[in-house]
């Protein structure tokens, strides 16, 4: 059955993808969660992470850097302040980010004030590996 | 009257003007349609947050009304967040915010009524206020409102949030100009924080959004994750908004300092023309004059 799901990803700027897939895979809150044609009518948090989606026999990825989820009627709509496909991510910078993330947790260890800036240190550090990967996979 | 010289001068000045202004007619022009297109883009994402935040809200039901963001603090002043321009230029559009802005304050910032803490968009509505004694909290520059994108319109709405929750405030509001159409901006009061429970109206569709949908983590942990999402379309959308409106502004008052300076350059060389040949004929005269008198 090819291309019973609809998948669509928003983001604040414009829809990103709107295609038909076999299955799609999603960074949930709670771990990865596949969804595939039929599914329950359902609204989840995500994670930074990965969207993978089939079509055809081909599989591709997607990276967004949260937001939420929703399945109703063979309709998957990702709703992200960011989703970006491989060609969009620059490997350079991603790159950077990540080694800019990895320096400030290594130097920010100790301290009240800086627990705040390690948080976001580490989601920078997670958003930076996961946009690498996204470009690897491709 | 001005000598023939004095007008060929204003001539050529009002000439530059003109084309200074349609210049900046033009530029306005690019702007504004880009700040609609921003517009129309973001539509789909935040129309399905608000969606997504209605659903919830009547998913959890009652218990929404307890959550921080959906009380009224517990301070005794009020921020405010008043969106102007950067620079003039713009027809009325600032002074059409600060009238209603002073209206406001006329009636509440009385001398035993709440006090008000001014969170400032634009160094038009700074300079206002500056000069006149308000409480400024802050003046936010970055980023430019002219560069904002989404991601700053959540840090500011951000901003906003953490102040609200720090206890300082009862409430938050903003005032912006709504785009109504190309040639009306109205500005608008909208009541930011607390979240009215009662204007999350799940959409059309809500019945099917029955009892039976599987919500991952669980309602309330989405819910929580989903209102700051939902303030910072909020703000993206006024601040698009707002822009919208001082473009279209600026762009009518420029067409209408180039139309002016059309008109006026017509009249000033119609003056300039009729002097010129005035002056001719009496040369011609003079000329005349003289040979009949050789003769």
């Amino acid at each position: 059955m090819a291309g019973a799901l609809t998948l669509r990803v928003i983001t604040p700027d414009h829809i990103v993808l709107d295609r038909q897939v076999d299955r799609v895979q999603v960074p949930a809150a709670d771990g990865l969660m596949g969804i595939l044609p039929r599914h329950a009518h359902m609204v989840t948090a995500l994670d930074a992470g990965l969207v993978t989606y089939q079509v055809g026999g081909s599989e591709e990825v997607l990276f967004v850097s949260g937001g939420f989820a929703e399945v109703r009627g063979d309709t998957v709509r990702i709703v992200s302040e960011a989703g970006e496909r491989p060609e969009d991510i620059s490997e350079e910078r991603a790159s950077k980010a990540e080694e800019r993330a990895r320096k400030l947790l290594d130097d920010g260890a100790g301290g009240p004030g800086v627990q705040i800036d390690v948080l976001r240190a580490e989601f920078a550090l997670r958003r930076a590996r996961f946009r690498l990967r996204a470009k690897r996979r491709s | 009257m001005a000598g023939i010289r004095e007008l060929r001068g204003r001539i050529k000045s009002v000439g530059n003007i003109k084309q200074i202004t349609r210049a900046m007619e033009m530029v306005a022009t690019t702007k504004l349609r880009k700040f609609q297109d921003r517009a129309v883009a973001s539509r789909p994402y935040s129309e399905e947050i608000t969606g997504l935040v209605g659903h919830l809200a009547s998913v959890l039901g009652e218990e929404v009304a307890e959550r921080p963001l959906f009380r009224r603090g517990d301070g005794a002043k009020i921020a405010v967040l008043i969106v102007t321009s950067d620079r003039g230029l713009c027809g009325a559009y600032n002074s059409n915010i600060l009238r209603v802005a002073d209206k406001w304050f006329a009636q509440n910032r009385a001398a035993d009524g709440p006090d008000v803490d001014l969170f400032l968009y634009g160094r038009k509505a700074y300079q206002y206020f500056s000069k006149r004694g308000y409480n400024i909290e802050r003046l936010f520059v970055e980023p430019e409102l002219e560069k904002i994108d989404y991601r700053g319109a959540a840090r500011t709405a951000n901003d906003l949030q953490d102040a609200f929750l720090s206890g300082a405030y009862s409430n938050v509001r903003i005032l912006y100009s709504a785009f109504e159409s190309m040639a009306k901006y109205i500005p608008t009061w909208i009541d930011f924080l607390p979240i009215e429970a009662s204007t999350l109206a799940p959409g059309g569709d809500a019945q099917d959004f029955g009892g039976d949908v599987i919500l991952e983590p669980d309602a309330a942990t989405i819910f929580d994750r989903l209102v700051p999402k939902y303030l910072e379309t909020r703000m993206y959308n006024a601040l698009i908004e707002a822009l919208t409106s001082e473009y279209a502004s600026r762009r009518a008052s420029m067409k209408n300092a180039t139309d002016a300076a059309g008109d006026m350059q017509t009249e000033l060389k119609s003056i300039y023309n009729r002097k010129r040949q005035e002056g001719i004929t009496k040369d011609l005269l003079d000329i005349v004059g003289g040979a009949e008198a050789v003769r």
